[in-house]
């Protein structure tokens, strides 16, 4: 009991940091792209402390705080079910659909918040996000199914072993074609650039984040982080062949060798979302539905054809 | 409740660290913006990026001539963010007038109605002078000499009666309310 609750709290603590280090890394590599030289690389824990640090508060009611909390520990759930190498607790029931799942709730939490907060710009923003999320079910669905189609499992940690077997899910063709859908997903899941449209700074304001101010948004900057460590580990997990080593003889060595490993792995899934995101304008809400509808669905439905013939 | 205090250090340093600008452009200054934040004079370097919501910024940019009908604006957007923020006014126009010293539409002294931390003087300023201003601004955070939001704290009623002095009692309901009649011949118009 003691010992996965400490491994619990061990897994929070080091996807929070990586995540911030991501959360640098996309703010660092874009300004690289644009010849400027950047903020330091530990920049969102500096942003994070400073919002903890603000001495008033605004809060419109119950739910508004409410929905921030339950966005916070619906990712840390999404994490604790996504097996990391050996580590993970919740490993054995961490079962496709219920990640997928789990890693759109925090985006219910953040409407929650917005929509009680009365602000107009942040209905709006809540709207697009919502249709957002609506759009990439489709495509997401598919890959699912492709994979489960595959492995013939949907046990996440199941998928991973295969892996091992057989190479990467990348190298078979209907999984190639599930992982392509499944990247132009990841885009929006992120929020980043060309499907960004929930959020859409300068559009519409900053959308459904409009009104969060001090605590609200320093653990809405938490949330990001876990959020972005969390979705860049499944994809690496299910479709870049996770890690599990087993050359060292101590089991810590392992552990280490296995994380590093997967954090290779999450970074170039990370480095290809920030490519896409600092080349490509957005998408206005009804061409990014549209667009879901078509190519990715294409793409996937494909996929998941493949796998069952 | 525990005692913050220890970690004022740690808290100043980081709030000198990321100062989030709410971009709130006023005048002609609101060119000299986007030079500051492009490849040239990369001001990201020091933490420092425009963010259009009022409710999370910490440095208010005023850049350039403020108008009555601004003003209103300003008052609003700088009450709206939670507690440690700073002004910084950019131009010779929030200092006196500027060229704009006989013009019966624009503020002599912003001073007068929001408190403001930094001033820089010029018409415009270069980028560098902008960059100045914001080292002194972030030194004074260090040292805790900037102090405007406790001052508008503390001095409120002298703020305040300057501002219902400029722009009437009760601006903000009739600014509200503004809109409301021509609505309704917009309505009307549509029905018949
Ligand atoms: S100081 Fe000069 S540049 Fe700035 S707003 Fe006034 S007139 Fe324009």
């Amino acid at each position: 009991m003691l010992e996965a609750f400490l491994k619990a709290l061990l897994i929070i603590l080091y996807a929070t940091f990586v995540g911030f280090m991501f959360m640098g890394i996309i703010r660092k590599v874009t300004a690289r792209i644009h010849r400027r030289i950047g903020p330091p690389i530990y920049q969102p824990i500096i942003d994070t402390i400073k919002f903890f640090s603000k001495k008033e508060n605004i809060t419109h009611g119950v739910i508004y705080d409410f929905g921030i909390i339950f966005a916070l520990g619906a990712t840390i759930l999404a994490l604790m079910f996504i097996p990391l190498g050996g580590v993970s607790i919740l490993r054995a029931y961490g079962d496709l659909i219920l990640i997928t799942f789990l890693l759109e709730i925090p985006m219910l939490g953040i409407m929650f918040a917005a929509m009680s907060s009365g602000n107009p710009y942040a209905g709006i923003g809540a709207q697009r996000a919502l249709l957002t999320l609506l759009a990439i079910q489709v495509p997401l669905g598919f890959a699912i199914v492709a994979l489960a189609e595959y492995y013939g499992t949907f046990s996440t940690y199941e998928i991973v072993m295969a892996q091992q077997i057989h190479g990467w899910s990348i190298f078979h063709l209907p999984l190639l074609l599930a992982a392509i859908a499944y990247d132009i997903v990841l885009q929006a899941m992120f929020g980043k650039e060309p499907f960004d449209i929930m959020i859409a700074p300068g559009e519409i304001s900053l959308g459904p984040m409009v009104e969060f101010g001090g605590k609200h948004m320093g653990i809405l900057q938490i949330q990001h982080a876990i959020g972005l460590f969390a979705e860049t580990l499944f994809f690496s997990n299910i479709f870049l062949g996770g890690a599990v080593v087993m050359t060292f003889a101590s089991p810590i060595l392992n552990t280490l060798a296995t994380l590093v490993i997967l954090l290779i792995k999450q970074l170039a899934v990370l480095l290809i979302a920030i490519f896409i995101s600092t080349i490509f304008p957005r998408f206005t809400i009804d061409q990014a539905a549209r667009f879901y509808w078509k190519w990715p669905t294409i793409i996937a439905a494909l996929g998941a054809i493949l796998a069952s013939l | 409740m525990v005692d913050w205090r220890l970690f004022e250090p740690l808290f100043n340093w980081a709030r000198k660290k990321s100062l989030w600008i709410v971009s709130f452009c006023t005048g002609c200054g609101g060119i000299e913006m986007p030079p500051l934040m492009t490849s040239r004079y990369d001001i990201e370097r020091f933490g420092i990026i425009p963010d259009p919501s009022p409710r999370q910024y910490d440095l208010f940019l005023i850049t350039g001539y403020v108008t009555p009908k601004t003003l209103k604006r300003i008052i609003i957007t700088y009450e709206m963010a939670p507690d440690p923020k700073w002004v910084l006014a950019h131009g010779s126009c929030p200092l006196n007038g500027g060229v704009y010293w006989d013009s019966y539409n624009a503020i002599k002294h912003l001073d007068k109605y929001i408190p403001v931390d930094v001033f820089i003087a010029g018409c415009m300023p270069r980028p560098e002078a902008v960059l100045d201003g914001i080292h002194k601004l972030m030194e004074m955070i260090e040292s805790g000499e900037a102090d405007g939001w406790k001052r508008y704290r503390e001095n409120y009623e002298w703020y305040r009666k300057n501002q219902d002095e400029l722009l009437g009692e009760g601006w903000r309901e009739k600014e509200a309310r503004k809109w409301i009649p021509w609505l309704m011949d917009k309505r009307k118009e549509v029905k018949e």
